[in-house]
């Protein structure tokens, strides 16, 4: 009797094996696939590099409140706030990020920082791609998070000095 | 007052008759939240956020109006007082905007506090909140109209605390509005007292605007370097690309000797530690006649070796050293230890802004006679001869104002001007400029020396009415004046005595010995025998020359070499440049000031707010010093005074007592930064000595003054925990003021100057140029 | 605290000034009988009336300002020779007090607290002027026109632009 449930056991096992052998593959090809991503398929919830955003004029949507890095466990979050002018207007409101650096060998991406964004101007992107053989490449500054301002009402985005 | 006996939430409780419910029940630690309710200002009930429930009366009571009553039953949070809070808060929110991740109150914010505690975050109100743009009052003062919550705390403030009056109320209802006097802009005293008592983020300071968040900084209670009052002030401080920068000074604790009170320049005029032009590097005088900078090491060889040469070829007498009215005691007790044993000279002085040596004599061993700065709070009746606080003891005119309001305190101002606080004066007598003297003389009873008429004679007959006086006077009294003033107050049954000096460590100079004719402790040059003892040196037993006798004998060609510490003697004593020609100078200063520039070497230093210690204020009120901020390049005077006398040869251990007594640290109990620890333990094992203890430690100096100074046997636990403690003036070992020159030169300083130090802030400039230039009226506040 | 050397007022209401700070135990109070007497005589409370009444009473002109502002009655801008003030309080509304106001809206041309261009009429709506009994009225600087009807505004409208209607300065 044995045999003949070994027999039943092992071919109930290579049904599965056989029947997987016609299905499409689920291997991504990266890094030799199509697109931007290099064939990596990504979940939108995945929390990758994080992306400054800006608001409907162009202007950057953080006001340098500090809560991301009173939020951020690893502390990698810094700021240098300063005062918008009239002639140099960065953010809509009163205050801006002058300097805004994520330091990637700290960050753990845990995203306490989006959820404590009360303008939503950190996002998580998903950017992944972070590695590096030099330590120091890996603080952020503003400039290399914040979203191209291209296709933003002109004026204002000509007057942000994030773009370079 | 009686006590009763009432019962707030099921607890018994007791206190005097007369106390305001808010009152009683924070003493015991029951929390009553109120906005508008502030103690030692009068009652508002404006914002409705102390309800309680009172047994036996309709409705819901305030507490911050109502005062305890025997058997009174409170409950102070039920269901029903929740919900009423939050129903006001919820008012409260209905035109205040949503921006507090942008609004520097954001995280020291009571309204935020409130909303957390109560809810209304949700709110049922839909109509559209009403913005309007942002004023600027002042160069010091931002308002943000809808944030205000009219808890009327800062018209309260300036009124009553401040006796300015410069703001308002106007309109009614909803459209009220906090308006200022000059009807676009503040006419103030910039104290900034309404940014620090309002709840909210209506009323913003035009420092620390936009720059950071208050939980961002590290804040550090240090004593205030301007004027002699020695107020504590908090600094924020935030990391930066050389150090640590000072970003905010505020009142934040109100634990110190000051309680609520700041003023202009504790709060806003530290903007001179981050000054561009600040001296970061050591600058050595070439033979072309140029600085040029030069290496740390290199400089002081070059000093050291400069100043021993001059001390063996032509004796001490031909060095002069200079102190600083800013420095701690540490430094200054240091310095002229510095110049008795390595120099060997007495040739020390400082700038002098009042007679603190008569003083002492006059009061010498007489217990329980000088008063601090908290006892001009509370003393019943008060008598100012001379100064005018409200523009150089902004403190004291704030104590001495809210002891008249609060206690009823009778002050008596006898003033050559008609000085603000005579507002508050029961009495006020407009003398002569040079009729002090004679005044203590008919106060005393000599008739003949004023013209008496019904109104002195009425101002003599109320002070020697009183049973307890404090007399405060200022520089107008010099030698013999003072010594016949405490004489006159003693002759009265319960007199206290207070001397107002300039600056925040000038009564420290004076104490610490930077004087040519006496010793720490006022102890004269002549009968040196315990500190030469304790030395292990030779003391010089003549006294040396002061100040102006030194720039007489650099003219001479008779001063080799000259030493200043943190002091601009040339701009202050007018002195002409080319008599410091053939005197190799020495100048440690934070900035290239006109006597920096006739220097030889001049060193970068740190200011008070960037090392620790303990100052003195003009009040002997000792208190300690703790390091806020760092600048990357500069050093602790302390620190070069010990450096130089090391390349000079001198005996380190017999200079500071490192390693003996209290142990000594490498900085952790006063927070080092920036490598400091590291910078000092690579110093020590350089030269061989131990690791642990430290010669740049100030607290091995402090030892010392405790051991000789007697005045200062004071409580260093006490100290260390952060309390003021008063210098013992009975403990003073001088029979007589010795026969000297009247060197005094008072400051003359307003609310906003502040001697050569002020000229380097750029908020105080700015401030006084709008107020020398008065902007016009455009329109009205609407 | 002390009379001017110079003063901006008629002898007459100088006078009246100086005898009004004694009347009350406080000095102050006399702010308000001073300020509306001001304005009877200058048209409307100016810069220098706020300044003279303050040092009048002794108090700063901030204090003079807070208690002009709260009073709806008190005005900073000059009004027209002829200030008709509109009551819409209770009993006007009820029996007409808006219909009065939006026609004299229309006859004038301006809304409320403005003043024709030729300077003769301003025209306020106010809150009871203590005519119930006969809404709706209206008072044309001192004077009361009550029970009236649009046709009634128009004659009285008529009177005082044909310089019939009483002067009062």
């Amino acid at each position: 009797m044995s045999i003949v449930r070994n027999i039943a056991a092992i071919s109930k096992g290579m049904s599965i094996t056989f029947k997987e052998m016609f299905q499409p593959t689920e291997v991504e090809n990266y890094p030799d696939g199509p697109g931007p991503t290099r064939g990596a398929v990504l979940q939108d919830r995945f929390r990758g590099a994080h992306v400054l955003q800006r608001d409907e004029n162009g202007l950057e949507k953080c006001v340098a409140c500090f809560l991301c890095a009173a939020a951020c466990p690893s502390n990698c979050i810094y700021i240098e706030a300063a005062e918008n002018t009239a002639e140099n207007r960065i953010s809509s409101s009163e205050r801006y990020a002058k300097v805004y650096n994520i330091d990637y060998n700290r960050c753990i991406f845990c995203g306490y920082c989006v959820e404590a964004c009360p303008t939503d101007a950190i996002t998580h992107g998903h950017g992944f791609e972070l590695a590096s053989l030099n330590a120091t490449n890996l603080v952020m500054r503003k400039e290399d998070m914040l979203v191209p301002a291209v296709g933003m009402p002109g004026e204002l985005a000509a007057h942000s000095d994030s773009v370079k | 007052m009686a006590d009763v006996t009432f019962t707030v939430d099921g607890k018994k409780l007791t206190a005097p008759a007369g106390t305001l419910l808010i009152d009683a029940c924070k003493a015991v630690g029951i929390e009553i939240p109120a906005f508008c309710y502030y103690p030692g200002l009068s009652l508002q009930a404006a914002c409705r956020m102390c309800v309680v429930r009172i047994e036996k009366m309709p409705k819901l009571q305030t507490a911050c109006t109502t005062t305890v009553a025997e058997g009174m039953v409170v409950q102070t949070e039920t269901d029903e007082i929740k919900q009423a809070r939050k129903a006001t808060i919820e008012l409260l929110l209905g035109n205040h905007p949503l921006d507090c991740p942008v609004c520097d109150a954001g995280g020291e914010c009571e309204l935020q506090d409130m909303t957390f505690k109560y809810g209304a975050a949700e709110s049922k109100y839909v109509e559209i909140k009403q913005h309007r743009e942002e004023q600027q009052w002042s160069p010091v003062v931002f308002f943000d109209r809808p944030r205000c919550i009219l808890c009327y705390r800062c018209v309260r403030v300036c009124g009553e605390g401040m006796d300015v009056w410069a703001l308002g109320i106007q309109n009614r209802g909803v459209s009220a509005v906090i308006a200022p006097n000059g009807q676009d802009h503040l006419e103030c005293e910039e104290c900034g007292m309404c940014i620090d008592i309002c709840p909210v983020g209506a009323l913003t300071s035009g420092t620390y605007r936009y720059k950071t968040r208050p939980w961002e900084m590290t804040h550090v209670a240090t004593i205030c370097t301007h004027c002699g009052d020695g107020c504590k002030t908090t600094l924020g401080t935030r990391r930066s690309n050389d150090g640590m920068e000072i970003v905010r000074g505020d009142n934040r604790d109100k634990s110190g000797i000051n309680g609520d009170f700041l003023c202009i320049k504790g709060r806003y005029a530290f903007d001179f530690a981050n000054r561009t032009e600040r001296l970061t590097k050591p600058l050595v005088r070439q033979a072309d006649g140029q600085f040029k900078e030069a290496s740390w090491s290199e400089a002081i060889d070059f000093a050291a070796k400069r100043l021993r040469e001059i001390r063996e070829s032509k004796g001490g007498q031909a060095i002069g050293v200079i102190g600083s009215n800013r420095t701690t005691n540490e430094e200054n007790y240091l310095l002229q230890k510095f110049a008795r044993t390595v120099l060997g000279t007495n040739n020390i002085d400082h700038h002098r802004t009042v007679d603190y040596v008569s003083f002492a004599a006059a009061l010498a061993g007489k217990s329980e006679r000088t008063a601090s700065l908290r006892d001009t709070a509370n003393a019943p009746a008060i008598l100012l001869l001379g100064n005018d606080p409200t523009e150089q003891h902004p403190a004291l005119a704030w104590n001495l104002r809210s002891n008249v309001r609060l206690n009823r305190a009778r002050i008596y101002i006898a003033n050559h001007a008609e000085i603000k606080l005579r507002r508050q004066a029961k009495q006020f007598l407009e003398i002569p400029k040079d009729g002090y003297a004679s005044l203590v003389q008919y106060l005393a009873g000599n008739d003949s020396v004023v013209a008496a008429n019904e109104q002195t004679a009425a101002f003599r007959d109320a002070i020697r009415k009183e049973e307890s006086l404090l007399i405060i006077f200022g520089s107008e009294f010099r030698g013999r004046d003072i010594q016949a003033l405490v004489e006159f107050g003693l002759s009265l049954p319960n007199t206290k005595f207070v001397l107002l000096g300039d600056y925040a460590n000038s009564r420290g100079a004076a104490d610490m010995g930077l004087l040519p004719d006496t010793l720490p402790g006022y102890v004269p040059v002549a009968s040196a025998a315990h500190f030469a003892d304790e030395y292990g040196a030779v003391l010089p037993q003549n006294a040396g020359l002061d100040l102006l006798q030194m720039f007489d004998a650099a003219q001479s060609g008779n001063l080799a070499a000259l030493y200043v510490v943190g002091s601009n003697p040339v701009t202050r004593y007018g002195v002409d440049p080319a008599v410091l020609k053939n005197t190799f100078v020495i100048v440690q200063d934070m900035f290239l000031t006109e006597t920096a520039q006739l220097a030889d070497v001049v060193f970068p230093a740190a200011n008070l707010y960037e090392k620790a210690g303990t100052v003195t204020n003009t009040y002997g009120d000792i208190q300690l010093v703790k390091k806020a901020a760092d600048k990357a390049g500069v050093r602790s005077d302390f620190e070069l005074i010990v450096r130089l006398a090391d390349r000079m040869g001198a005996d380190l251990k017999k200079l500071v007592p490192f390693g003996r007594g209290v142990r000594a640290d490498m900085g952790q109990t006063r927070g080092a930064q920036s490598g400091e620890a590291d910078r000092h333990s690579v110093w020590l094992a350089a030269h061989g000595l131990e690791p642990k203890l430290s010669p740049f430690d100030p607290f091995a100096t402090l030892d010392e003054i405790q051991r000789l100074v007697p005045s200062y046997s004071f409580s260093r636990l006490e100290l260390l925990a952060g309390s003021d403690q008063h210098a013992k003036s009975e403990l003073v070992q001088i029979s007589a003021a010795p026969a000297r020159r009247d060197l005094v030169l008072p400051s003359q300083d307003t609310l906003f100057t502040s001697g050569t130090l002020g000229r380097y802030s750029d908020k105080l400039k700015e401030v006084l140029d709008s107020h020398t230039t008065p902007k016009p009226v455009e329109a009205a506040a609407d | 605290m002390s009379t001017p050397a110079t003063t901006i007022f008629s002898p007459e209401t100088a006078a009246r000034f100086d005898r009004l700070v004694t009347l009350y135990p406080v000095r102050r109070s006399a702010l308000i009988p001073m300020l509306l007497y001001a304005q009877d005589e200058v048209g409307y409370i100016s810069d220098e009336v706020v300044k003279e009444v303050a040092q009048r009473i002794g108090i700063t002109e901030l204090d003079v300002r807070n208690v002009l502002s709260y009073y709806s009655m008190l005005r900073t801008k000059p009004a027209g020779k002829y200030n008709i003030q509109v009551c819409t309080n209770i009993s006007c509304m009820l029996r007409g007090g808006y219909e009065i106001l939006e026609h004299c809206k229309q006859r004038l041309g301006i809304g409320h607290k403005e003043v024709t261009p030729d300077g003769q009429f301003s025209l306020e709506e106010v809150e009871c002027i203590g005519a119930c009994c006969w809404a709706p009225a209206i008072q044309v600087n001192y004077d009361f026109y009550d029970e009236l009807t649009p046709e009634k505004m128009d004659a009285v409208l008529e009177e005082y632009k044909t310089g019939r209607g009483k002067e009062t300065r």
